[in-house]
């Protein structure tokens, strides 16, 4: 493990609404996964700056040509401008990462959903190319499970914004069959909450970064704790609405696919090691901090003799820390090297 | 509501083991890498979904380290190499005291003493439904073939008067333990596991293999038993019975001479039209389907579809009526030799 000693090892958790990353120096900073240029000469004027990226760029994104690269945890195919700004994600956060200035060597691991397509994995190959000395990609839900030693006998629901990925640990690298990935997750229930809002309250006028502020505040799934209320301009006018069935319905969508994918998987696992796996679920992800979930999950194991679901302490930088772990344990010639 | 999860010691319950866990994973990792930088189809561990690894690794690893110790007491030291006219029975001849004795070893009696016939075979299609098993970036998959091949060979060997039973009738998951069970429920004489390669070694190779069961001799393997054997949690007692049971008794010889009669008319069969294919032998290993089956019992790997060139040949009626052939013809020559006692 020679030279690690002048390396910078980095974990990055590039997701659809939100990137993490954590270093081997104990920093860790997390990025919405948004990027917007100026749309022209006065918009430049007024930001002062070529390219804004994660809030800053939401907050003056009314002056930006605003891009949210990733679709699905995926670089979006075949826009040059959104791999522009997944470089410029991952650049910001590396630049936000790299205190030993330009001279430093930087390995990063990068955690991808677990059904990632090759193609993909290229074009992000492609895209660090030049940003980063060293490179592993790995599953995100791997990478969480490794991040946490949840290593054998474990199985990891990620619940993220573009998708959710199901993982089994069965001490051994991930294959297809150990893992899924769904598009139910937090961008769908996004998207349902704001149907059902527009048709119970057809006046109030909202955007999706409301609803998606509103759902990671009071997201829930069974018995409300309260009612849900937030605000909301009609017809120019603050006004209170309730939101609490709404909420409830859209946080409850994930619930039938997760049941029937976490089952899936479980069928797939050595009858012998079901009943452990079952007791070892682990949730993470934004998507964990829905409130009742893991309860949820773990009624629809009482069917199959009962299970416990935990989720990680840290949803926001379970991956990235898993990366890094991963990056801490790898050895020189793991890495692929990826000078320009 | 879910409790906190993260403390990374708090999740991990191997203790000195850990390192090689992870170890292993990483390699993994790496590979999954490899395979995507040489744009090679995503891997699927292809011998460890087969295998009962905790059983299989107990065994391997235990014949690997404790041999030595178990081999006088067992008498394994004993055995001769099998031959063609030699069947292992589980009792010692004409010792009813030593029969009941489970420590005493195995003895050899002449084939001539067993009236074998060969008349109920179960075919097994590797793999079905949800498991394709290998497939080509064309979408030609395992499953489909295997299926297919043993469709042709049932009508060659019903032809022939056998009793032939697929394991699946169609595109359908089947867990390794139900296709053994179903040959043992059928009082199957052969279990045949019909299955195409895939090699990681490069795409132009092209062979053929056949299994039987068995301890392996890969170091790869061994490697790994020794590492699996710590987690198996297996007793010393469990392992010896294990491998009394699966190693010992005569089905082994007799799936071996199945395997090689197979091998040696599939490697002619396709030789014929492609002479570069390597005949990469009779090999044994703890294939679980092998391991829970009581008859004798083999798994070809009949082609491979890591090669381009056997990709294109599989995807022809013709080539799959030649496998189908070479496979009746080695099943067929078995069959014959055992009738007239080895």
């Amino acid at each position: 493990m020679s030279g690690k000693g002048q390396m910078l090892s980095v974990g990055i958790d590039l997701g659809t609404s939100q990137s993490a990353i954590a270093t081997s120096t104990g920093a860790r900073h997390v990025v919405d996964s948004y990027v917007g240029w100026p749309v022209d000469m006065v918009a430049k004027k007024v930001i002062k700056k070529p390219v804004l990226i994660g809030t800053e760029a939401l907050e003056n994104r009314s002056l930006l040509d605003l891009h949210r690269p990733l679709e699905q945890g995926l670089i979006k195919e075949g826009s040059e401008k959104d791999i522009a700004a997944v470089k410029e994600i991952l650049g910001h956060l590396i630049g936000l990462a790299g205190e030993g200035g330009k001279e430093q060597k930087v390995r990063a691991v990068v955690g991808v959903p677990a059904e990632t397509l090759r193609v993909n994995k290229q074009q992000l190959r492609q895209v660090m190319r030049g940003m980063v000395d060293s490179l592993i990609i790995v599953s995100e839900p791997f990478a969480v499970a490794y991040g946490i030693e949840a290593l054998l006998h474990t199985m990891i629901v990620d619940s993220g914004a573009g998708t959710t990925d199901f993982c089994v640990m069965k001490g051994r690298y991930p294959t297809e069959e150990d893992q899924r990935t769904l598009t139910k997750a937090g961008d769908s229930v996004d998207d349902l909450l704001a149907k059902l809002v527009a048709e119970r309250h057809p006046a109030i006028q909202f955007t999706i970064h409301m609803v998606r502020g509103w759902k990671e505040q009071h997201g829930f799934v069974g018995e409300p704790q309260g009612k849900v209320v937030v605000t909301a301009p009609s017809h120019g006018k603050a006004t209170q609405i309730d939101i609490t069935e709404e909420v409830r319905l859209a946080c409850q969508s994930l619930i039938a696919p997760y049941t029937e994918t976490l089952l899936d998987l479980l069928a797939a696992v050595e009858p012998e090691y079901q009943e452990r796996v079952r007791h070892n679920v682990i949730l993470a992800g934004r998507g964990s901090r829905i409130r009742g979930l893991a309860g949820e999950l773990e009624k629809a194991l009482a069917d199959l003799g009962g299970g416990k679901v935990s989720a990680v302490e840290d949803p926001v930088f379970a991956g990235a820390a898993g990366c890094l772990s991963i990056a801490l344990d790898a050895d020189d010639s793991d890495w692929e090297k990826m000078t320009a | 509501m879910a409790d906190g999860v993260g403390t990374r010691s708090a999740r991990l319950p191997f203790g000195g083991r850990e390192d090689r866990l992870k170890r292993r994973l990483l390699s993994g990792a790496v590979e999954d890498n490899l395979r995507a930088i040489e744009n090679r189809p995503p891997g699927r561990l292809y011998r460890r979904r087969r295998v009962r690894w905790p059983i299989a690794f107990a065994g391997l690893a235990a014949l690997a380290a404790g041999a030595l110790v178990l081999a006088p007491r067992l008498g394994w030291g004993d055995f001769a190499e099998p031959t063609p006219g030699t069947l292992v029975a589980t009792v010692r001849a004409g010792d009813d005291a030593a029969a009941s004795d489970p420590d005493l070893p195995p003895t050899r009696v002449p084939a001539a003493v067993f009236p074998v016939v060969v008349r109920r075979v179960v075919l097994d299609p590797g793999h079905g439904g949800g498991d394709h098993g290998t497939r080509t970036p064309t979408g030609l998959t395992e499953k489909e073939i295997t299926l297919d091949l043993a469709r042709r060979l049932a009508e060659r060997l019903g032809g022939a008067g056998y009793e032939v039973t697929l394991t699946r009738q169609g595109d359908e998951r089947l867990e390794l333990r139900e296709r053994a069970r179903l040959a043992n429920e059928r009082a199957a004489d052969l279990f045949v596991s019909i299955h195409v390669n895939w090699f990681e070694d490069g795409r132009a190779n092209r062979g053929i293999e056949t299994y039987f069961l068995g301890p392996t001799d890969d170091p790869w393997a061994t490697r790994l038993a020794s590492a699996e054997n710590l987690e198996s949690g297996y007793a010393l007692a469990d392992v010896k019975q294990l491998l009394e049971s699966v190693y010992s008794e005569f089905r082994q010889d007799q799936s071996r001479a199945l395997a090689a009669s197979v091998q040696r008319r599939l490697v002619r069969s396709v030789r014929e039209l492609s002479p570069e294919v390597a005949d990469r032998g009779v090999k044994s290993a703890p294939f679980l389907v092998l391991v829970d089956t009581e008859m004798p019992a083999i798994l070809a790997e009949v082609s491979c579809l890591s090669s381009d060139e056997e990709a294109r040949l599989l995807a022809e009626s013709d080539y799959r009526d030649r496998l189908a052939q070479a496979l009746f013809e080695g099943i067929q020559a078995y069959s014959h030799s055992v009738r007239k006692g080895g």
